[in-house]
């Protein structure tokens, strides 16, 4: 029986070639676009894995541990990373131009302290080991701006174990234990991190949180890759049918012919995992490029474990062979499975509920509030999602049964009647295939609702002065948010003239602005006026005022990024009763350097500033500030949009097989059609009619309710209101119905091709 | 179709009168030839001789024709015979065929027992030129086609006329 | 009593294949009312009746194509109507062909390979499957198209090729459903004689659904299916 369906496959003639080629075709993009998925799954793992090491000492926060003291081990230490002689550990990050730099100062206290990765042995005090992007960057840049706030030499360069993506900019300072023992936040270790759980978004993602990020990324690709192949198998159903219909006829047994069934639907697939993984290895060295994440993979990191590849190469041809046999059912009833076919049963309104309990679910968190814990969070709302994409997918026959009904009923032209009616009588069908692009089109709308508002509610309006005022904070603040160190209420050291002159002496700084801090109002900061109306970037004061308070009147913290601080610039603060010699003799909490856009004067600026306050959180610009706490945000949307991208590309395909094979197989009627006079143009709008009408309706509706779901989501998380979405958004969607409508319009030229009268013949 | 079956038929339907006789005969079997009055009291007497019909009283009144003739248990069963009789398979039997079916219909018996005998005789004598063709010359099978043709053409309009009986049955009975 | 216990009192052979009182219904359409019919092994019955009246879905009752919905089919003495899909497909394989009208060739096959697919699927080699379909070319006038595809066929000749795989098995019924219909008459004649003389020689039952006399006329008696009805209990003689 096997060999009999493998003749059928491999043998059946030109249109039998033609089938099996399109078939193997459609699941080699499939399996190639699963592959990259998965191998982009790895490839985010790697790279976050080899973050683990930057958050050794960060892991649940277990503070510093006390000299002498006890090492309290963190749960998350690899044992045979364990050594008798801890590490002094200091991790922190600074900034040049954009560029976040890693700094990991250490001290060993023994020749047993335990080495990160990337190096052979640690940095003795004065000797650093870089990356090698910022050993570029070292060199290629003036020591003013940049080295000068690395003490001692480089000895080496940061292996690629230690290198989260290739320009990742990261060095290792060495010191020696009674030198680092004082500088805040340092602790000894007795190990390295290699644990990827619980750490925070700073260096990488909890693991955990990214499985399942990434799983309901590759769920939405799967879908449509799963849709797209069972679309592919299911080319020609009705000639398949007929055939075997004509085989159980002469007595073939269902089993039999679910065997050659099988066989042929295997060998597709099974064809189609073999040039997809062509595809892939081809693809491959130019996906390195694609930006999954932000960070660029290191070579190797697009790879794919034995798992993956044992679960394609199964796990294809199987789902081929079942939704082929799922088409199949209805012969195996009867041997006269298409003459005598039971129409079935019509899709009905209840359709429509798991849609609606998806919204029912997230309705209730808006209302009673999110569930504890991120997990938690996380599953409730991508639970919630899924629910209403599978509602989708479910009510989606219904909706277009509903539409092809009413368009029969008010058409007044042949074409939309017959378009009416075909939708009307195979409904499924007809969604089936544009069910890619609707649940493609869903997770567009979800993700550009929830990231457009997120940014949008991020300062992003920080104005011209966003990259060239650079501010340099101490602990002092009440309100303050950012804390790159994590230690907030460090004594504010004090500032010299010196320094000060110093600042202003760099070429193209233009001025720079001490804010104090009184005890009398610790919710103020002040400013003398004369210095302010240098750093227009701050504000400025009110016309006539010698000293003025910043925040004074404001409720939030005029540098916390949560802030609407779109008017920094522009903000007139009041005038505060306090005399210009009074305020120098108060703490200095912020001093704030404009650069006039100047990258080397400011780099310059904050090295001397690093300089003169090592125990000080580096000093940032305040687009920096905002970089920092959007920086995740930005790359779950690259993510996103690379999930959204592949999947538009593979609901396109999907698409496009599925019309060119729903009009192959209706090339009799059709031609029967055009023998009684019904013109070519006629038969066109048919078929154009069947795929349009029904993407144009629910691709309204999954774009509803994909705000819907953004909407719910951010109200019940973050409290925010939906923002509308840019032009971009409207644009990508409309470009990506044009394209669809494109698709439609390409196979309409066919119809003229094979619905000639000789189609019509008996065969 | 004889005329002494078409009377004995018409006689089994009521008694009647030699003039009624000969206005139904012209009426339903006549085909525009007029029956002749002599020719009806011919048949009548021959009838009445062979103990078919028996002529009743002689009924007062004027005019050649006073009695009223009746069918006898002989007669019905000439007439039953008749009918239950296919006629010979061979072309040009149109009128007979449609007589029967007319007069069957005519006398409530079953007509369309007549058309399923009458096919089965029309198929067997098809399925004999069938063989002949198949067994014997090219000659043989050139005359068994045409018969074969002209046949079925036959059976064609029985199977026709059987689909209408319904309606044939109401324009005669009427 | 059964009929074919009354068949035996009366001294003729036992039916080969006999329906009593079937009826079916598709959904709220009856399709067969009651058929009452009875075959003696050899014997080639024509099944006549008007378009719808049922002739077609007593063809495929009587080949476990579709089971009643009462009454009982019965082949060889045996229950076809309460046998499982998997047994019905077994015995139309082992001892039934078939000749529909159109539509019954598998096009990706040849000529040959259609003929050689029951054997094929009964479990045959290849080899011998295809030997013994090749053997039926030359009787059936189709010698040298072997290696045709079914599009490659004129309607008489895919029509040759239908009864040769109908016939390859040597089944004990052949069943034949307007075989001729879609031919004109000289060729429908051509396929009529081949398939007499070829059912004759193997002593095959023949159950043959037309509407055309001239096509019935090479059966040995009809039965008339009219209204979904037919009644033809008393087998026929089987003509020599």
């Amino acid at each position: 029986m096997t060999r009999l369906g493998l003749r059928l496959t491999l043998k059946g003639g030109k249109e039998a070639a033609v089938r099996l080629t399109i078939i193997v075709g459609a699941v080699a993009v499939g399996v190639g676009m699963l592959l990259i998925v998965l191998a982009g799954m790895n490839g985010i793992n790697a790279q976050n894995a080899r973050s683990a090491w930057l958050n050794t000492g960060s892991v649940f926060g277990p503070g510093p541990v006390t000299p002498g003291g006890p090492a309290p081990g963190p749960p998350n230490t690899s044992p045979v990373a364990t050594a008798s002689d801890p590490l002094w550990w200091l991790s922190s990050t600074d900034q040049f131009e954009t560029k976040t730099i890693d700094v990991v100062d250490v001290a060993a206290t023994g020749p047993d302290s335990p080495v990160p990765p990337g190096i052979s042995h640690l940095p003795g005090p004065g000797q650093f080991y870089a990356s090698p992007a910022l050993t570029k960057l070292l060199r290629s840049t003036p020591a003013s701006e940049l080295a000068d706030r690395y003490p001692g030499t480089q000895i080496g360069t940061l292996g690629p174990a230690a290198l989260p993506a290739p320009n990742s900019l990261i060095i290792v300072i060495g010191y020696a234990p009674a030198q680092i023992s004082t500088m805040p936040g340092a602790a000894e270790q007795a190990s390295i991190n290699t644990s990827t759980t619980h750490i925070s978004g700073a260096n990488g993602w909890d693991s955990n949180k990214l499985q399942v990020i990434l799983a309901v990324g590759a769920l939405a690709l799967l879908f449509p890759v799963l849709i797209f192949i069972a679309t592919a198998t299911r080319l020609s159903a009705a000639r398949r049918e007929q055939r075997f219909a004509a085989l159980r006829l002469v007595g073939a047994t269902p089993r039999q012919v679910s065997i050659i069934s099988a066989v042929e639907s295997s060998v597709g697939g099974l064809g189609g995992v073999v040039f997809g993984f062509g595809l892939f290895l081809l693809l491959r060295p130019l996906l390195t490029n694609v930006d999954f994440t932000g960070e660029p993979f290191a070579r190797g990191d697009l790879s794919l474990n034995l798992t993956d590849v044992l679960l394609v190469i199964i796990g294809v041809p199987l789902a081929a062979a079942v939704a082929a046999r799922m088409a199949m059912r209805r012969v195996q009833i009867s041997p006269l499975g298409v003459t005598r076919r039971v129409a079935p049963p019509m899709p009905r309104a209840y359709r429509l509920l798991p849609m609606v309990a998806g919204i029912g679910e997230l309705g209730y968190f808006v209302d009673v509030g999110t569930p504890k814990g991120t997990g938690g969070q996380i599953l409730a709302y991508f639970s919630g999602c899924l629910l209403i994409m599978a509602g989708l997918v479910i009510a989606g026959p219904w909706l277009t049964l509903v539409g092809s009904r009413l368009m029969a009923s008010r058409a007044h032209r042949p074409a939309a009647l017959l378009a009416g009616r075909r939708l009307s009588d195979n409904p499924r069908a007809a969604f089936r295939s544009i069910s890619g692009l609707i649940i493609a089109l869903f997770a567009t709308s979800v993700s550009v609702g929830v990231i457009t508002t997120i940014l949008d509610r991020g300062p992003s309006g920080t104005g011209s002065f966003g990259t060239s005022t650079l501010l340099q904070q101490f602990g002092g603040f009440v309100g303050r948010s950012v804390s790159v160190r994590g230690q907030t209420g460090l004594a504010a050291p004090a500032v010299s003239d010196q320094l000060t002159a110093e600042l202003r002496s760099i070429r193209l700084v233009q001025g720079v602005t001490l804010l104090y801090t009184d005890a009398n109002s610790p919710d103020t900061l002040l400013v003398s006026c004369a210095e302010l109306s240098h750093t227009p970037g701050i504000g400025r004061c009110t016309p006539g005022a010698v000293v003025a308070a910043v925040g004074g009147n404001l409720d939030v913290n005029p540098f916390d990024v949560t802030g609407n601080r779109a008017t920094l610039a522009s903000t007139v603060w009041p005038a505060a009763q306090i005399s210009p010699a009074r305020l120098a003799g108060l703490t200095v909490d912020v001093i704030v350097v404009e650069t006039n856009r100047s990258t080397a004067a400011l780099e310059q600026a904050r090295t001397t500033l690093e300089l003169a306050f090592p125990d000080q959180n580096p000093p940032q610009t305040l687009s920096d500030i905002d970089a920092n706490s959007t920086r995740s945000i930005t790359e779950l949307r690259q993510m996103t949009d690379v999930v959204i991208a592949a999947s538009l590309v593979i609901a396109g395909c999907s698409l496009a097989v599925s019309v060119t094979g729903g009009v192959n197989e209706r090339k009799r009627p059709f031609s029967l059609l055009r023998l009684t006079g019904v013109p070519v143009g006629v038969l066109r709008r048919v078929v154009a009619l069947e795929a349009a009408v029904p993407l144009l309706i629910i691709s309204v509706l999954s774009a509803a309710m994909g705000f819907l779901a953004a909407g719910m989501f951010l109200d019940a998380q973050l409290g925010y209101t939906l923002r509308a979405p840019g032009p971009g958004y409207y644009a990508l969607v409309s470009a990506g119905l044009v394209a669809s409508l494109a698709i439609i319009a390409t196979t309409l030229p066919l119809i003229e091709r094979i619905t000639g009268p000789e189609v019509a013949r008996n065969e | 179709m004889s005329v002494p079956i078409a009377l004995l038929g018409l006689l089994e339907r009521e008694p009647s009168h030699g003039y009624e006789l000969k206005r139904d005969y012209d009426a339903y079997f006549g085909r525009g030839k007029a029956l002749p009055f002599g020719q009806v009291y011919a048949t009548l007497g021959r009838l009445a001789r062979d103990g078919k019909v028996l002529p009743g009283e002689v009924e007062p009144g004027a005019g050649p024709d006073r009695k009223r003739y009746a069918i006898t248990p002989i007669g019905k069963s000439e007439v039953e015979t008749w009918l239950d009789t296919p006629i010979e398979p061979e072309p040009h039997l149109q009128t007979v065929l449609f007589e029967k079916v007319v007069l069957a219909l005519m006398l409530g018996r079953s007509a369309e027992h007549y058309l399923d005998i009458q096919r089965g005789t029309h198929l067997q004598r098809m399925r004999e030129l069938t063989e002949l063709k198949r067994s014997g010359t090219a000659i043989d099978a050139l005359l068994a086609d045409h018969g074969l043709f002209h046949l079925e053409a036959d059976l064609r309009w029985i199977d026709l006329t059987a689909a209408r009986l319904d309606s044939l049955t109401a324009m005669v009975r009427s | 009593m059964s009929a074919s216990q009354a068949a035996d009192d009366a001294g003729q052979p036992a039916p080969i294949l006999e329906a009593h009182d079937a009826q079916l219904s598709f959904g709220v359409t009856p399709a067969l009312r009651g058929a009452n019919l009875a075959l003696v092994r050899g014997e080639i019955l024509a099944v006549m009746g008007p378009s719808g009246s049922g002739k077609s879905t007593l063809l495929y009752c009587l080949a476990g194509i579709l089971t009643p919905d009462t009454g009982e089919i019965l082949f060889d003495g045996q229950r076809v109507d309460t046998m499982g899909e998997q047994e019905r497909s077994r015995l139309r394989r082992d001892h039934f062909g078939f000749v529909f009208q159109f539509g019954q060739l598998v096009p990706e096959l040849t000529a040959e390979e259609n003929v050689a697919l029951p054997l094929l699927l009964g479990g045959a080699s290849r080899s011998r499957a295809l030997d013994a379909a090749r053997a039926w070319f030359e009787p059936l006038s189709l010698d040298g198209l072997e290696r045709r595809r079914s599009g490659e066929l004129s309607g008489g000749q895919a029509q040759r090729v239908a009864l040769a795989r109908g016939l390859v098995s040597r089944p004990e019924v052949l069943f034949a459903d307007e075989p001729t219909g879609s031919l004109d008459s000289l060729t429908g004649e051509q396929v009529m004689e081949l398939l007499v003389s070829a059912t004759r020689r193997q002593g095959t039952t023949v159950v043959l659904v037309t509407h055309e006399a001239r096509v019935a006329a090479y059966a040995d008696r009809e039965v008339v299916v009219r209204d979904g009805k037919a009644n033809s209990l008393s087998a026929g003689r089987v003509r020599s």
